[in-house]
């Protein structure tokens, strides 16, 4: 259909823009080249099938935003055909008398109605997206003011972006739309396989046949050739994660979630620029679509800290394009603190593993914050709090600075002996973790597991002074050091006990001793008290003698649901109570984390938090109607008992632990306590107290 | 530019709650803890400042063997210290014998300015800081919490009472016994100590004679009399009476 | 047994309670010991011999009115060498600790630090020491001469406030080479608040966590209408200014009421308050040294009783 003068141009277009798009891509492979190391290179063709089946049920993009996701599968999957439509149009440009229109085949009738309907879906689905960004703008996709941005980010680069993407896709499908149907105006007729098409040749009923073969052209032109010369902006957009996050995926980490990756070089751990992060971080960048699902999960960007997921990426693509081949010519080396995440936001991070989570491109934006970490520690810069606590766990084993004999001093008040692991095999041992033994509101909690089990009959011991704080937070604190010699000294510990399995009452402990202990040459079967509960309630050691006629949420901890996937067992544990659950909007895998985790309990609130994630969750828990919160973690019940006075629902939310509904359902005789008469005595556990908990 | 050495030394740690022994002279060492002393960690961190800020071009770390001395010695490298020595051959008792393993150790070593923490949990006989520029025959000021250094001589603060210092002028070579670093001792992250483990080593040298010590011992050592002590209240509401009682309600 | 001498101690040409303390104890164990009780004043403080009535005899050492660890301490060194007293008490503070190691090291005689006790014996003294923060105390029994360190506040200075009109005894003493300079003395910044004014204190050390957290203790001083103080390493780490610092190396504060909040007490600190009316301590620690000293105590969590005294005040 093409002259040859435009044969001709279009070959030198094609050629040109070969060359420009091959520089750039060139630039992407030789960036990530770059990086650290990183083993992806296992089960490559498994990897692939998973990644070609995830994106084409566009599963990643489906975790949230629905709505959006909807709007993306008609691009997606238009765009997807639209391959065979930019086939088919050059072979019409080129093979003379090659068309589609007017024919008998069955297979060219489906193509043409594909691509008549796809081809709506897109302009639909970029007008959505064009009225969302430009005219609806909703807050998620703004940044906290306080969130470090690159220059050209803060000038209106993703906006920029945005339209003039959202441009080229309008003409680029909205003019073979019409171009389709110019083509049928020219033939004089309509197509039942063009409906859209078919209409819409009626507005060129009345055109010349010059102008009809002019508009053909055009509309050619503004098609094809606009696609071609797309292809060498791509690698300077966030719409290359067409071709990037399919690879992106493809070679995601596949190692568990909940352990982190060893230090490769202990002589300057972590990192301090782009490269010095592991390639497939590097590469993160490029598949970013600044799509902010990331920071709108944060908390601590929910909170109003500075610290933006989205941003981080954002920035670091942005300094790649203003690098060029700097970056892998010997330049680059400026610190990642300087343009792409501040140093407060660094600290903001409580490594609750949502950006991760819902990056629709398999981006781990949290992972790149564990290294700067990393690297700043090596150097004692950090926040003085974290030093001192980071301190007190070096020299006491605990991060409450007590001494390491006082661990078991929760115990005391009980009228019963624990078993000491350390001196007689049990067939439990109990890793009860620091918050779990010092803080006096989590103490209450622990005796009550501690008198479930002993009714129970079950044989479990502690370890008392001997053990120390398992490390989780330490390791995601950055103290890879410190660490490994609580590590070391713990397995020591734990190996001088005769037992068959480990059960422990915080998640964290359970994530490091799970997943990340094995590596340090600790490999215990360890068990969160919750499975621990189901398993003796089921078989029957634990009685439970009454229904509780009470509605309760449930809120999952970061590092027992989203980290190790356990969301049932204590789901199971409350209805087998006859607790009534009620679940809130963000639950299991998208539960919003309390604000804890990544040292932040250590550390003073932010003075740009505007409201502390603990709140924001009980204001949702408030919204469901119910008034029972329930935990399973030490740092969920201090973050929700203060959050519950702080936001004022003192009196209409009780923060419950799991062990509550279990000690109440198995309505036990009354017993009295053991009450010592030493001044720090805690008040002793009976069920009246817990009754009136639970009734309050 | 100042050479500087830093004596270390190690106290118990009084997190732990500390008993007595059989013979009711010493402390009971079997469950307590050792960590360096809060002194000299100031001491060794004033040191390291004036290095960064141009005024010493070394900074030694010295300390008298024992258990867990070397990850002292370690983590001073890992601070900022240019070396560490550790000084072997004998047990000193007391501050007298300290002193003179260290007073024989500097000898040898040369150097512009000795650094050590004003006073420690348990130096009865004595401060370590005056007692070594008394064996020396050097000029010593203690408490100090603020050392300049230029040419010659070192300007001192010296805290007083109320919040009140002297400041003088000392030549050098000369002992200062450390109140306070200009900032908080730094925290060593343990993956550098162990970083610094794996690459440097430490130097070692003899203690030689330690002489008779302070010349005084122990005859009995408990707890302080409790006295009547506080009276403890169990809740707000007393607490409160006590206040109205004591007018400051 | 022999004579006992105190090694006076003054400031912009004050005499310190630390001397009437010493005085007092001095004279108690002067008369055990068949022996004189001789105090030794500096400078121009011999025109204040009158002030040193507790004391047999005053020996005027001469040298500058300003302290100076060096020339003090070597003409101490040189009088202690001529006169053989058997007992010669130093404060345990800043100025005393430079002079009572040179002279007891440069004359091998021994030197018990930190006393809060000492009594006279058959053939010496007997020193009572508060060692490990406060946690235990020795015993030292010595029988020849002796250097003992004097901690503030262990004596009644009253028992050494006397007027008199004691012999003073002039004596040349060596005041060494020369090798340390006083230049100035430095005042600390005018401060917002005189905490040795206060009528309430509360204090807050260690145990407050973090500087954010000192808010908490701001709201109850000011629904009590008191002033807020603190221990030592607050003002080391730049959490409060060290006006507000109560101690060794601080202020000596005597209030109506004063309230510990998560202190442990450390000698140092102690020293600084110990005279207060009423001392109320709240720490979570029963074994701290701090209850010894206070007359109430609480061993709960300070967030929790602060929070909801406050409340209740409000």
């Amino acid at each position: 259909m093409l002259s040859p003068n435009e044969r001709i141009v279009f070959i030198l277009l094609v050629v040109v823009c070969g060359i420009l798009s091959f520089q750039g891509f060139n630039r992407i492979f030789k960036t990530v080249k770059a990086g650290g190391n990183a083993d992806r290179s296992d089960n490559l063709i498994g990897r692939f099938s998973t990644a070609l089946v995830d994106v084409l049920l566009q599963k990643p993009i489906s975790r949230a935003r629905p709505i959006v996701g909807l709007f993306h599968s008609f691009i997606f999957y238009a765009f997807s055909f639209y391959l065979l439509v930019n086939v088919n149009d050059v072979l019409e440009a080129y093979v003379d008398g090659w068309t589609t229109l007017g024919s008998d085949n069955i297979l060219a009738n489906l193509f043409n109605l594909f691509a008549d309907i796809f081809s709506v879906l897109v302009l639909v689905g970029m007008v959505f997206f064009l009225y969302r960004r430009f005219v609806q703008k909703p807050k998620v996709m703004e940044f906290n003011a306080n969130v470090k941005l690159h220059p050209g980010v803060s000038a209106g680069g993703l906006k920029k972006d945005s339209f003039i993407v959202g441009i080229f896709i309008l003409v680029h499908v909205g003019s073979r739309w019409l171009g389709t149907a110019i083509h049928l105006a020219n033939n004089g007729n309509t197509d039942k396989w063009l409906p859209t098409a078919s209409i819409m040749s009626g507005l060129f009923s009345d055109w010349s046949p010059a102008a009809l073969e002019t508009g053909i052209h055009v509309t050619w032109w503004l098609a094809i050739g606009l696609i071609v010369l797309f292809i060498p902006y791509f690698p300077r957009t966030k719409h290359i994660h067409l071709m990037v996050a399919p690879v992106n995926l493809t070679l995601g980490r596949k190692t568990h979630r909940g352990a982190m990756d060893g230090v490769s070089n202990p002589a300057s751990p972590g990192a301090r620029t782009l490269s010095d992060l592991p390639w497939p971080q590097v590469l993160d960048s490029w598949a970013c679509i600044m799509c902010t699902r990331c920071h709108e999960v944060c908390p601590a960007h929910e909170s109003g800290t500075s610290l933006s997921p989205s941003a981080m990426e954002i920035n670091k693509r942005y300094f790649i394009n203003e690098q060029g081949n700097a970056l892998f010519n010997g330049g680059g080396n400026a610190s990642l603190l300087d343009y792409a995440i501040s140093d407060d936001a660094v600290w903001s991070c409580t490594t609750c593993y949502a950006c991760v989570q819902v990056c629709p491109v398999g981006n781990e934006p949290m992972m790149d914050i564990l290294e700067l970490r990393r690297n700043q520690v090596f150097d004692a810069k950090m926040p003085d709090e974290l030093a001192d606590v980071l301190r007190s766990l070096d020299e006491q084993g605990n991060s409450f600075n007590e001494s390491a004999r006082r661990r078991s001093r929760w115990s005391r008040t009980l009228d019963f002996k624990l078993k000491d692991a350390t001196k007689e095999p049990v067939k439990y041992l109990w890793y009860v973790g620091d918050f779990a033994s010092f803080n006096q509101i989590c103490q209450d909690t622990t005796r009550k597991v501690a008198e479930v089990l002993m009714v129970a009959g079950v044989d479990f011991g502690i370890m008392g002074k001997k053990e120390k704080s398992a490390g989780n937070d330490v390791r995601r604190v950055g103290e890879e050091g410190l660490f490994e010699v609580l590590a070391e000294q713990n397995i020591e510990s734990i190996e001088s006990c005769e037992f068959e399995e480990i059960f422990t009452t915080d998640p964290h402990t359970f994530n490091t001793l799970r997943n990340e202990y094995p590596e340090k040459g600790g490999n215990f079967p360890v068990k969160h008290y919750s499975t621990l509960l189901l398993e003796l309630i089921k078989n029957g050691d634990i009685k439970l003698n009454k229904k509780l006629d009470i509605k309760a949420t449930y809120h999952d901890p970061c590092y027992l649901g989203r980290y190790n996937g356990i969301y049932d067992d204590p789901r199971e544990v409350m209805k087998l109570c006859g607790v009534d659950l009620v679940e809130m909007p963000r639950n299991k895998e998208n539960s919003f984390c309390c604000g804890a985790g990544g040292g932040q309990i250590w550390l003073p609130d932010h003075d740009d938090m505007v409201q502390r994630p603990s709140e924001n969750r009980i204001e949702e828990a408030v919204s469901v109607g119910v008034n029972h919160f329930t935990v399973a973690c030490p740092k969920d019940m201090t973050m929700y008992s203060d959050a519950a006075k702080t936001s004022g629902n003192e009196d209409n939310m009780a923060v419950n632990d799991i062990v509550d509904f279990v000690l109440e359902a198995m309505d036990l005789p009354e017993r009295t306590m053991d009450k010592t008469v030493s001044s720090d005595a805690e008040e002793a556990v009976s069920p009246e107290t817990l009754t009136e908990e639970l009734n309050s | 530019m100042a050479k500087i050495i830093v004596l270390l030394k190690q106290v118990p740690d009084l997190v732990e709650d500390l008993e007595v022994d059989a013979s009711g002279k010493a402390l009971d060492r079997s469950d307590i803890k050792f960590k360096l002393n809060e002194f000299d960690d100031h001491a060794l961190e004033e040191a390291i400042l004036l290095k960064e800020s141009g005024s010493a071009d070394e900074v030694v770390a010295m300390a008298v063997d024992g258990d867990d001395v070397d990850k002292m010695l370690f983590t001073a490298l890992a601070k900022g210290a240019d070396r560490a020595v550790k000084l072997t051959g004998g047990n000193p008792v007391d501050s007298h014998q300290m002193g003179k393993a260290f007073s024989n150790a500097l000898g040898s070593e040369g150097y512009d300015l000795v650094f050590t923490g004003v006073q420690s949990v348990d130096d009865r006989d004595g401060q370590l800081g005056p007692i070594v520029a008394s064996y020396m025959n050097k000029p010593c000021v203690s408490v100090v919490s603020g050392v300049f250094v230029s040419g010659g001589t070192a300007v001192v603060h010296k805290e007083y009472s109320a919040g009140i210092m002297g400041e003088f002028e000392v030549d050098l070579p000369a002992v200062l016994g450390i109140q306070a670093a200009k900032q908080s001792p730094r925290y060593a992250p343990v993956s550098k100590i162990r970083q610094v483990q794996r690459t440097a080593s430490l130097g070692e040298s003899g203690m030689g004679d330690l002489g008779p010590g302070g010349g005084s011992s122990v005859a009995n050592m408990a707890p302080p009399e409790k006295g009547a002590g506080a009276e403890m209240l169990d809740n707000v509401e007393d607490l409160m009476d006590v206040l109205k009682d004591k007018g400051a309600l | 047994m022999g004579d006992v001498f105190v090694i006076t101690e003054h400031l912009k040409g004050e005499f310190q309670d630390i001397t009437f303390e010493m005085l007092g104890k001095a004279k108690e164990m002067a008369t055990a010991s068949d022996g004189q009780c001789v105090a030794v004043a500096f400078g121009s403080m011999n025109e204040k011999a009158g002030e040193l009535g507790a004391a047999d005899s005053v020996i005027s050492i001469g040298g500058n009115d300003d302290y100076n660890p060096e020339s003090y301490a070597a003409a101490v060194q040189s009088l202690v060498s001529a006169k053989s007293p058997s007992l010669i008490l130093v404060g345990s503070t800043s100025m005393g600790m430079d002079i009572a190691n040179t002279v007891a090291t440069a004359l091998d005689m021994p030197n018990i630090s930190y006393c809060s006790d000492i009594s006279a014996g058959s053939g010496g003294f007997s020193y009572t020491s508060s060692m490990y923060g406060g946690k235990m105390n020795t015993v030292t029994n010595v029988d020849s001469p002796a250097v003992a360190m004097v901690l503030a506040g262990a004596f009644n200075a009253d028992a050494g406030r006397m007027t008199g009109s004691p012999t003073v005894e002039d004596f040349s003493a060596d005041f060494g080479a020369g090798k340390v300079r006083f230049k100035r003395l430095i005042e600390p910044e005018d401060a917002d608040v005189d905490i040795t004014q206060s009528d309430i204190l509360v204090a807050v050390g260690r145990g407050i966590g973090s500087k954010d957290d000192i808010e908490l203790a701001e709201e109850l001083a000011e629904v009590l209408d008191a002033d807020l103080a603190c221990s030592r390493p607050l003002v080391d780490a730049g959490w409060m200014p060290k006006a507000r610092q109560v101690g060794k190396s601080g202020l000596k504060v005597k209030p109506k009421v004063y309230i510990a909040l998560g202190i442990s007490g450390a000698p140092e600190h102690i020293e600084g308050m110990k005279s207060s009316s009423t001392i109320i301590a709240i720490n979570t620690d029963k074994n701290a040294p701090i209850f010894d000293v206070a007359h109430y105590g609480m061993t709960k969590d300070l967030f929790d009783v602060v929070e909801e005294l406050v409340e209740e005040l409000e």
